[in-house]
């Protein structure tokens, strides 16, 4: 189902209309209200007014979670803390959180860019969504909850974690749709499986998932495990949360980005150059709609393609290919950059490995080391020791077959690696400790 | 049948993780009649007959273990020099190969006993039989 169908299918060329339209209301805005804006546009020779076309987006710098972190807090918000409803944050591993902030209207838009994702999901009114995307500053919880709700749905604010309770009332209330992270996903697929209950006692039926670079195999490892669609949303919270971009359920390949509200456009994330729809690079993307804080050019550091060929679903927003990683989380191995969504994909594919894995990169002699930590599942245990080898084996030719570096492979007891209730940590990285 | 039902478990190598096995087995009254260790690197397979196959498996899952059942023949011999050497024989004649094989001294006076993992056990119990080679059943071994 389409939400908004005048804008969600609108031609292209009324779309970029818009779209140039709402540039210039932004770029005008900010360059009289924020300081940090208007020295870097001076500094780039640049005047809002300079801006006529599309094109010439390319010509304004670049903002950088490095920027939001010297404006810490509030130094990028247009609008006097009297008109910001709330201010999210995210999480602030690496020093300082970044802290965004939302006007009235930011968060009517915001759920209704949600709200038009449900629906390309395929949710409707009459589904109860488990919300299982953490409620607090991390923009998951409330974004699909104001979403959810302006759509018409019943959501049921629960929160990660809590997996017993959690499947309680997934099977007693009759949930039909999950939010949560695909690696919660999995846990809870795990744990359902453990309490004994069959997944048609359940009538979850669709799930979207995201927060965290996933792969197609992992995909289809959770809808066999599930019984249900599972499909892929995009966004973070420094644009707004998610929400961003979503798969429609028709042809669950690429993400419509909402481009009403975002330009996205792929840069050469060394040189900066921006690059051909289709080209691989760093996503890059202006906020068109946001009142309270709106960033022009912001460097995502998330590694994807964009789909210009129409849509089977009617959707004229173009697609984003599914995310392959953040570029901070590259591991460059000898040389070799690896995304670890890379090394997940080849696991899912082998018969016998749990989808639950470790990698731990560390240094020794001068030499980067990267070891897989797999769980061996009960399936295909021998008790001949053999057969475990040459599972360990099989793996490490495949990675070097694909990357040409040798790994360590390790089997794991099932269940001891460490289970996710919001965004997983599968990367151990000993070099920088 | 003197079929001989063993619990294979997989353990990673690390510093008291057998020893979780054997006090989990332990404290619920489940006693080992034989115990081997097969390691590589960096995890190995803890393969035990017990007094009570099932109830052994069903406290390992509930663990959290990785676990299988193996049948295995368990062999009645003479503790005296050149006695394994002839059942050896006897398998490698008929073109029976050893998986693995492991061994305990048992209570019954002058004898031991032999547990095989084989590639083919309907062959080779028929051949014991045949040269009058004493099998163990699961009972006997809970016995002894």
């Amino acid at each position: 189902m389409i939400y908004a169908d005048e804008i969600e299918t609108m031609p292209r060329e009324a779309l970029e209309a818009l779209q140039l339209k709402r540039l210039k209301n932004t770029l005008e805005r900010v360059y009289n209200l924020v300081d940090f804006y208007r020295k870097k546009l001076d500094e780039a020779g640049v005047k809002p007014d300079d801006v006529k076309s599309l094109d010439d987006l390319k010509r304004l710098p670049f903002t950088t979670k490095q920027d939001l972190r010297d404006n810490y807090p509030f130094g990028l918000f247009t609008l006097p803390l009297e008109q910001v409803v709330r201010v999210h944050a995210s999480s602030g591993t690496t020093g300082k959180p970044t802290v965004v902030g939302y006007s009235r209207r930011d968060i009517d838009i915001w759920s209704e860019l949600m709200a038009r994702s449900f629906a390309a999901a395929g949710v409707t009114k009459g589904d109860i969504i488990q919300n299982a995307y953490g409620y607090g500053l991390f923009t998951g919880g409330l974004g699909a909850h104001y979403g959810g709700e302006k759509l018409g749905a019943t959501v049921i604010p629960i929160s990660g974690g809590n997996t017993k309770k959690q499947i309680m009332i997934m099977k007693d209330l009759g949930s039909t749709v999950l939010t949560a992270t695909p690696s919660y996903t999995l846990y809870l697929a795990e744990v359902i499986r453990d309490m004994g209950i069959e997944k048609d006692e359940l009538r979850l039926r669709v799930g979207i998932l995201g927060a965290e670079p996933w792969s197609e195999e992992m995909r289809k490892m959770i809808e066999e495990k599930l019984g249900i669609d599972a499909i892929d949303i995009y966004g973070l919270s420094e644009i707004l949360g998610p929400g961003v971009a979503i798969e429609c359920r028709e042809a669950k390949h690429g993400l419509h980005i909402w481009e009403d509200a975002f330009i996205p456009e792929i840069i050469d994330p060394d040189t900066g150059e921006v690059l051909e729809d289709g080209e691989e690079g760093e996503l890059v993307i202006t906020t068109i709609q946001k009142d309270a804080m709106p960033l022009i050019r912001y460097r995502t550091r998330d590694i994807t393609r964009i789909i210009r060929e129409p849509c089977v679903c009617g959707r004229t927003h173009r697609r984003i290919e599914r995310i392959k990683g953040r570029s901070d989380d590259m591991l460059i191995i000898r040389g070799v950059n690896i995304f670890p969504s890379q090394i997940e994909s080849l696991l899912m594919e082998t018969e016998g490995v749990e989808p639950h894995y470790q990698l731990i990169v560390d240094r020794v002699n001068n030499l980067d080391t990267l070891e897989v930590k797999v769980e061996v599942s009960e399936k295909i245990f021998s008790d001949e020791i053999k057969h475990l080898q040459n599972l360990q084996r099989q793996i490490e030719k495949d990675i070097k077959d694909l990357f040409g570096i040798s790994v360590k492979v390790t089997l794991a007891e099932p269940k001891s690696l460490q289970r996710f209730e919001g965004k997983a940590k599968r990367v151990i990285d000993k070099r920088k400790l | 049948m003197k079929r001989i039902r063993q619990i294979s478990v997989f353990i990673e190598n690390r510093p008291g993780r057998l020893l979780e096995v054997v006090e989990l087995l332990g404290s619920k009254g489940i006693n080992l009649k034989a115990l081997s260790l097969a390691d590589s690197s960096d995890f190995g397979i803890a393969r035990l007959i017990t007094n009570n196959t099932d109830e052994a498996v069903r406290i390992l899952k509930e663990s959290g273990f990785t676990v299988s059942v193996t049948n295995t023949l368990a062999c009645l011999i003479e503790d005296k020099p050149g006695s394994l050497a002839r059942i050896l024989r006897l398998l490698a004649n008929e073109n029976i190969n050893v998986e693995y094989m492991y061994g305990f001294a048992s209570p019954i006076a002058g004898r031991a006993v032999m547990v095989f993992k084989l590639s083919d056990l309907e062959k080779a119990q028929e051949m014991f039989n045949k040269n009058g080679v004493e099998l163990l059943s699961q009972e006997e071994i809970r016995e002894i």
